[in-house]
């Protein structure tokens, strides 16, 4: 029997509405509530794509009363939503939001806080349904957990349903992401984890999918027989920011490679799910992550490098040492590129090469299958000098977009074939403001849809491969390299050592 | 921005190629080609809807104005802009004259971007039958707006008897916000109950004469199966004449939902305070963009439309449509004699397709095809099915 008659798989014009619940944020007046998350809730509310009854409430230590906290609240929304303003809908979102202030190891507030979502359960009939988004240092992680436990907000039942919306970085290495997992999940159930990495909820990645599993045409040449190596980067334009502190003990590796460079990596390298649910991808992407090898060689093959004053953009740029809170003899590194391979049927000796970094020429993220040069070429060598390999290239950010690289006679009288590339810009063929990632992710955890969330063994695993790194980089001093240059020289041996070079994305 | 007077398909064809060509880097990828069939006195808000409905699905537009179909000559004036007022994308607006009026497909063929799927939307009254509009026969969605006719329940009742998948009508885009607010509704009386909801009857306040309130009533009963009434309201209701909807459930439940007047809708249902739900008067271009998302067969709507209209078999009908000529000037619609085209005319004669066509295109090739339409076959013409006397229930 269909629970609702109105509901009808067909009917492709109504949104996915969540059920009523209530959203809880810890640490609501931090840099990632008021930049990402209120905006986000604001945008889904103007889209009509949160429940009738809904309510956001917001944990802090700040002593603010509802009103002072739904002012903070409307400036945060305003400032960075991306749907235009409409008074009149936060009006009604406001009319939901409270504020309960307290520390985390205050029992007392989090008694209050119990309370406030039993008195919006009955006043807003939000139906026992939440969802707790912990936007605070995973240090806080342990104190905050036990106290749901201790106040019982944690515990799903048939009834009611709670999630936990944990953020990067999950721990620091394996152990303490096991540790991590085991703690949180010793407080929620498995499924109700939700670990947030942000790239996953970018349409473009999600396109992947599509690209790879929905057209007759790449998948076959999607293998090693036809590509020769795959590299995936993550530039920044931008220096560390205010994080000096956190960045001082995370550094590259731990901060981008570790999550967001090797679930790209999963997805590209990923065999294809039984069915497009959250259960078989992430099945996949395990399984692709467990074969990942790291090079035998590592003293070439896996580098990491610091940046050092230089010109970005026609600006004068510090050197990472020269930062505020870091110090003048740090050996964290900025710049982390490594090789490794997929030790499948399907990619056995195809080298994958992840670069992440910070103060190169510009802010990029790309993944780029390069492909094998034709076995045979019936031209005269001189016509196809300028031919490179063939490149399929998938634009994450910005420019959202795939590019395919191929070659092309010169027009004229004389055979000459050069690269040329063919664009498809994903905001040119379908404009419909794609959702941020944060909207788009955070509808989903209030769906319970947890297709774009890594499981924990997937960070554990993740973390299996980036141990041995850190492991064989301790104590090294990282290889320099200027402000606004592609990395140090030693990455670009990297790949010349095997006749290759980067791509400039 | 280009205008051509006195021209010819060919010619547009070159000039778009020159614009783009010149452009620079202009858009280049294009999803679908809109044709929007407009009247001259509205063609400035059709113009206005498909620049917005572009920027969210960039696509070739293409304005088709009919004008003065018994001008003795025939003449194309065409207006070809890229990034410009009508949108991010490529953009012709073409005013007909006389005869060419009637093969205004003879113009719009080449210019459709290459297999993409072809939409046509019409901003002026659609004919009764859209077989006999060949810019209908060559689309893949077909978009109508009863909610514009003088007598709305009329027009829904004739495109139910025309009703082919892949017709859609902006009536039933109105309605897309009630009825996703009507669903929200339902579940959470789903998520408090834990079973089964079932609609018992209810009733619609508004305007009974609205397409949109006729088609949401038309819905829920091909959902659930009980029937609303559509009942007047005391207030003036909004561009889809719903004020508020009643559904009275099993268990002795009522959901109500009402605009409050504010772009927002208020929902009431038992053991629960009342909530209010976004639910905005949409612009016409917004109303289109959700028309050009999907270009699948809209089976729900096809669905309301059988009940609330009680015509038929709608979801079984063939998709395919083929060009039935009808000549305006002959009122039984028989074909014209193909030397009525121009002749006695103090203008000369008619243009016709040169012999040579270098440098010309396709165009050239189709050229204007008088009377009787060579590619359409038999023309067989349906009689409607009878209906009952004010089906619209």
């Amino acid at each position: 029997m269909i629970p609702n008659p109105l509901r009808d798989p067909r009917d492709r014009r109504l949104p996915r509405v969540p059920e009523p619940c209530a959203l809880v944020v810890f640490g609501i007046t931090g840099d990632l509530a008021r930049k990402k998350l209120l905006p986000a809730v604001y945008d889904l509310a103007n889209r009509g794509l949160l429940p009738t009854n809904f309510a956001l409430l917001g944990f802090a230590r700040r002593d603010w009363g509802d009103q002072d906290f739904a002012e903070l609240a409307r400036d945060a929304a305003r400032n960075a939503a991306r749907t235009p303003w409409r008074e009149e809908v936060w009006e009604r979102l406001a009319g939901s939001v409270r504020f309960v202030q307290g520390s985390f190891d205050d029992d007392n507030a989090f008694d209050e806080l119990a309370a406030a979502l039993g008195d919006l359960e009955s006043s807003h009939g939000i139906g026992g349904n939440a969802a707790f988004y912990l936007s605070i240092p995973p240090a806080m992680f342990p104190v905050v957990l036990k106290q749901m436990e201790r106040t019982g907000m944690a515990e799903s039942t048939p009834d009611r349903w709670r999630r936990v919306v944990v953020e990067k970085p999950f721990g620091t290495d394996l152990a303490s992401s096991r540790e991590l997992n085991e703690l949180v999940d010793s407080v929620f159930s498995a499924e109700d984890v939700f670990r947030i990495d942000h790239y996953l909820g970018k349409e473009t990645v999600q396109n992947l999918m599509a690209l790879r599993f929905a057209n007759e045409l790449f998948e076959p040449v999607w293998n090693g027989h036809h590509v020769d190596s795959v590299q995936i980067t993550m530039a920044e334009d931008v220096g560390i920011g205010g994080r000096a502190g956190f960045y001082e003990k995370t550094g590259a590796a731990r901060d981008v490679l570790q999550n967001h460079l090797l679930q790209l990596l999963a997805l590209t390298a990923m065999e294809e799910p039984v069915e497009f649910s959250a259960d078989e991808i992430r099945t996949e992407k395990l399984k692709v992550l467990r074969a990942v090898s790291l090079p035998e060689d590592m003293r070439r093959f896996a580098v990491r490098g610091q940046y050092e004053q230089g010109w970005l953009a026609g600006q004068r740029a510090k050197g990472y040492r020269q930062e505020e809170g870091v110090d003048g003899e740090s050996l964290t590194e900025t710049y982390a590129a490594v090789r490794l391979g997929v030790e499948t049927r399907r990619w056995a000796g195809v080298p994958f090469y992840l670069r992440t970094g910070k103060r190169l020429p510009r802010r990029v993220t790309e993944i780029a299958l390069v492909f094998k040069r034709a076995p045979h070429l019936p031209f005269a060598d001189t016509d196809t000098e300028e031919l490179g390999n063939n490149q399929l290239v998938v634009r994450v950010q910005p420019d959202e977009g795939v590019t395919l690289k191929f070659g092309s006679k010169v027009p004229g009288s004389v055979m000459e074939v050069r690269d040329v590339s063919m664009d498809f810009l994903y905001g040119e063929q379908f404009t419909e403001t794609s959702p941020e990632a944060y909207e788009r992710l955070l509808l989903d955890v209030l769906l319970g849809d947890a297709t774009l969330f890594p499981r924990n063994a997937e960070v554990e695993a993740s973390w299996a491969v980036i141990d041995p790194l850190e492991e064989f980089w301790a104590g090294t001093t990282p290889e320099p390299y200027r402000a606004g240059e592609w990395g140090p020289r030693a990455a670009d041996d990297m790949l010349a050592a095997e006749g290759r070079r980067w791509r400039r994305p | 921005m280009t205008t051509l007077w006195d021209t010819t398909g060919s010619a547009v064809v070159k000039e778009l190629a020159a614009q783009r060509r010149t452009g620079g880097a202009v858009l280049s990828g294009v999803a679908l080609t809109l044709v929007v069939v407009a009247d001259e006195a509205r063609v400035a808000e059709a113009e206005e809807a498909a620049a917005g409905a572009s920027e969210q699905h960039p696509c070739r537009i293409l304005v088709v104005v009919r004008r003065q179909i018994d001008a003795p000559v025939p003449r194309l004036d065409a207006e070809v802009t890229i990034g410009g007022r009508l949108g991010p994308g490529e953009a012709v607006v073409m005013r007909m004259y006389g005869r060419l009026a009637l093969h205004a497909e003879s113009v719009v063929l080449p210019l459709l971007a290459a297999d993409a799927p072809v939409v046509t939307w019409w901003h002026s009254d659609p004919p009764s039958r859209l077989t006999t509009d060949a810019l209908a026969v060559i689309a893949d969605r077909r978009i109508t707006d009863s909610a514009s006719a003088a007598d709305q329940l009329a027009a829904l009742r004739t495109r139910a008897q025309d009703y082919a998948p892949g017709d859609t009508d902006l009536a039933w885009t109105r309605a897309t916000g009630w009825r996703a607010t009507l669903t929200s509704a339902l579940d959470s009386v789903h998520g408090r109950r834990g079973d089964a909801i079932r609609v018992l009857g209810g009733r619609i306040e508004g305007d009974p004469g609205a397409a949109t309130a006729q088609l949401l009533a038309g819905w829920v009963e091909s959902r659930a199966g009980a029937r609303l009434e559509v009942v007047p309201s005391a207030r003036h209701s909004g561009p889809s004449g719903i004020d508020s909807v009643v559904l009275q459930l099993d268990q002795d439940e009522e959901v109500r939902v009402h605009a409050d007047r504010r772009g927002g809708a208020v929902i009431s249902q038992p053991y629960r305070s009342d909530a209010t739900m976004a639910l905005p008067d949409r612009s016409l271009g917004d109303l289109l963009g959700e028309e050009l998302r999907r270009l699948d067969p809209d089976e729900p709507y096809a669905e309301a439309l059988e009940v609330t209209t009680g015509v038929g078999g709608l979801a079984g009908r063939a998709s395919v449509r083929s060009h039935v000529w009808v000549d305006p000037a002959e009122p039984h619609g028989a074909a014209a004699p193909a030397a009525q085209v121009g002749d006695g005319s103090p203008h000369g004669e008619a243009p016709t397709v040169p012999a040579d066509s270098e440098g010309a295109d396709e165009v050239a090739e189709h050229g204007e095809h008088d009377v009787p339409d060579p590619t359409a076959p038999e023309s067989r013409p349906e009689q409607p099915e009878e209906s009952e006397s004010g089906a619209v229930r």
